[in-house]
């Protein structure tokens, strides 16, 4: 255990070094190649940007970040919706796997434009980009979790006259959860992806109004603060899944401590 | 006792798939708590037999009765135990026993102490809250012998469950395997491709043709029990394995 917890140590002051190194390279480099601050500013600019918008920062990521987790959240639940349907109503295997997988060949990001047409400057469009462009692997590992179980399993629960809810609740949903955990990781940054583009083609708030207001005055640090701000946030909710698989996924070899 | 009724019947079963046969006009009969062993050649059908008897898969023709009741669908009565222990990843060795139980709709709580006697049957006392990850192979397979006797099936069927073991583990789990089921008496359906383990483990083994599988001897095991490592050099196990390997190689010819 302890041996373990050196180790946890030493790696951890082996990233930060990294972080170190690079910062002081980044922060003297530019000042030894004389480039200028709308260009590339240093490091110490960015935090002292950061500080001073910090309330802005947080109104405009509280923005963002609620967009991207509802859409993250719709995703969740229609992409697992639909595959259910596509486990049970084995028919529509046939319709819904072709419809999404040639809509998924849409580069969602294109057809944002149209949204801001039929939705408008609000909410909505953005909510709905976050949701298109998570739902997909939401879906794929949705599928995969809930529908491929063992054949062997099914005809024990058979035997023992299990139920197609008791399968459901005590196999398929069990089997399912590190998918869906994966596919969360995989799904939220493109949910950020969205409300991001969203908030660039049309809006007057979130970080993507922001940064694009950055640029506007060509308030380079503004925009590397922002930057800063959605890393904050991701870092946030990839914690989250983090902790919460170690909660659910205690079963897994590599979630085991040893 | 009033009137005498097999524990299994099997009448003329025959199973069909597009290929062909699988097995073909198989009649024979178990006793109650008999442990009676199939052996044939790969692909003779011993397996599809097997998913025939416990309801899994309806047979083409002909009947199976368990108790003297024809089986039309899968049924409660019946424990099975496949070639890998198929145990659920996320749930720990107790939990995997109590599985047949939840799937029957029962409170887990009230089979707890028949798994933890099932547990200490099959020598895993002292693992019951580990994930099957951290149990060997042989540990697992004996882990699937206790979720299968759960219920206290008055049938067990088990096919090849030893076949993805190492030489030495299956020797050892078939002397594990009488211990259970000397002590849980039930009757036993046993399908393996070995020929040691069938009449080590047997009252009466079954041999099949090659596809389609018929039956083509029944040899009774008269070695008394319980039987050990000695056994397998007893003259009459050798006589035995023997004939059961003549019936199996007198196929070659033909």
């Amino acid at each position: 255990m302890s041996a373990n917890r050196r180790e946890q140590l030493r790696r951890a002051t082996e990233t930060l070094c990294g972080f170190v190194v690079i910062l002081v390279v980044w922060e003297y480099g530019v000042g030894f190649a004389r480039m200028p601050e709308y260009i590339l500013p240093v490091p110490s600019a960015i935090a002292i940007k950061f500080w001073q918008t910090l309330f802005i920062q947080a109104h405009h990521l509280s923005v963002t970040a609620s967009t991207t987790l509802i859409g993250l959240a719709m995703a969740l639940v229609i992409g697992v919706l639909l595959a259910l349907a596509v486990i049970y109503v084995k028919p529509l295997k046939g319709i819904v796997l072709p419809v999404l997988a040639a809509f998924n060949s849409i580069p969602k990001i294109a057809i944002a434009p149209l949204f801001v047409i039929w939705f408008g400057l609000g909410v909505e469009p953005k909510v709905l980009l976050a949701f298109l462009l998570s739902l997909f692997p939401v879906f794929v590992n949705s599928v995969t979790g809930l529908g491929e179980i063992e054949h062997d399993v099914l005809d024990l629960a058979r035997l023992a006259g299990g139920t197609q809810l008791r399968i459901f609740t005590k196999v398929r949903l069990m089997n399912a959860v590190p998918y869906i955990t994966d596919a969360v990781k995989v799904a939220f940054p493109l949910a950020l992806v969205g409300s991001i583009v969203g908030e660039f083609i049309g809006g007057n708030s979130g970080v993507g109004y922001l940064i694009l207001s950055g640029q506007f005055n060509l308030d380079t640090p503004l925009v590397f603060a922002c930057l800063m701000s959605i890393t904050l946030f991701t870092s946030v909710v990839i914690g989250v899944v983090v902790v919460l698989e170690r909660v659910l996924l205690q079963w897994r070899p590599s979630q085991r401590k040893r | 006792m009033t009137t005498k009724t097999a524990a299994v019947k099997v009448d003329g079963l025959t199973k069909s798939f597009e290929t062909g046969a699988a097995v073909e006009d198989l009649s024979f009969g178990v006793r109650e708590n008999e442990f009676v062993t199939l052996v044939g050649p790969s692909g003779c059908g011993k397996s599809t037999t097997l998913r025939m008897i416990s309801g899994l898969v309806p047979p083409t023709q002909g009947k199976v009765y368990i108790r003297g009741k024809e089986v039309d669908r899968p049924i409660g009565d019946v424990g099975m135990v496949f070639q890998s222990p198929v145990l659920l990843p996320w749930r720990s060795t107790i939990s995997n026993v109590l599985f047949m139980a939840e799937m029957r709709g029962k409170k887990a709580g009230e089979y707890r102490q028949r798994a933890l006697d099932l547990i200490k049957l099959a020598s895993l006392e002292g693992f019951e809250k580990r994930y099957p990850h951290e149990l060997s192979g042989g540990m697992q397979q004996r882990v699937s012998i206790c979720r299968a006797l759960l219920l206290s099936p008055s049938l067990l069927l088990m096919d090849e469950p030893f076949g993805a073991l190492d030489i030495m583990t299956r020797e050892k789990m078939g002397f594990e395997l009488q211990k259970i089921w000397s002590a849980s008496k039930t009757t036993v359906l046993f399908v393996t491709h070995s020929i040691t383990e069938a009449v080590l483990l047997s009252d009466s083994i079954i041999v099949m043709t090659a596809r389609p599988g018929k039956l083509k001897a029944v040899i009774n095991v008269d070695l008394p029990r319980p039987r050990d490592t000695k056994t397998l050099s007893d003259a009459r196990f050798v006589e035995l394995a023997a004939a059961v390997r003549d019936n199996i190689e007198a196929q070659w010819v033909e």
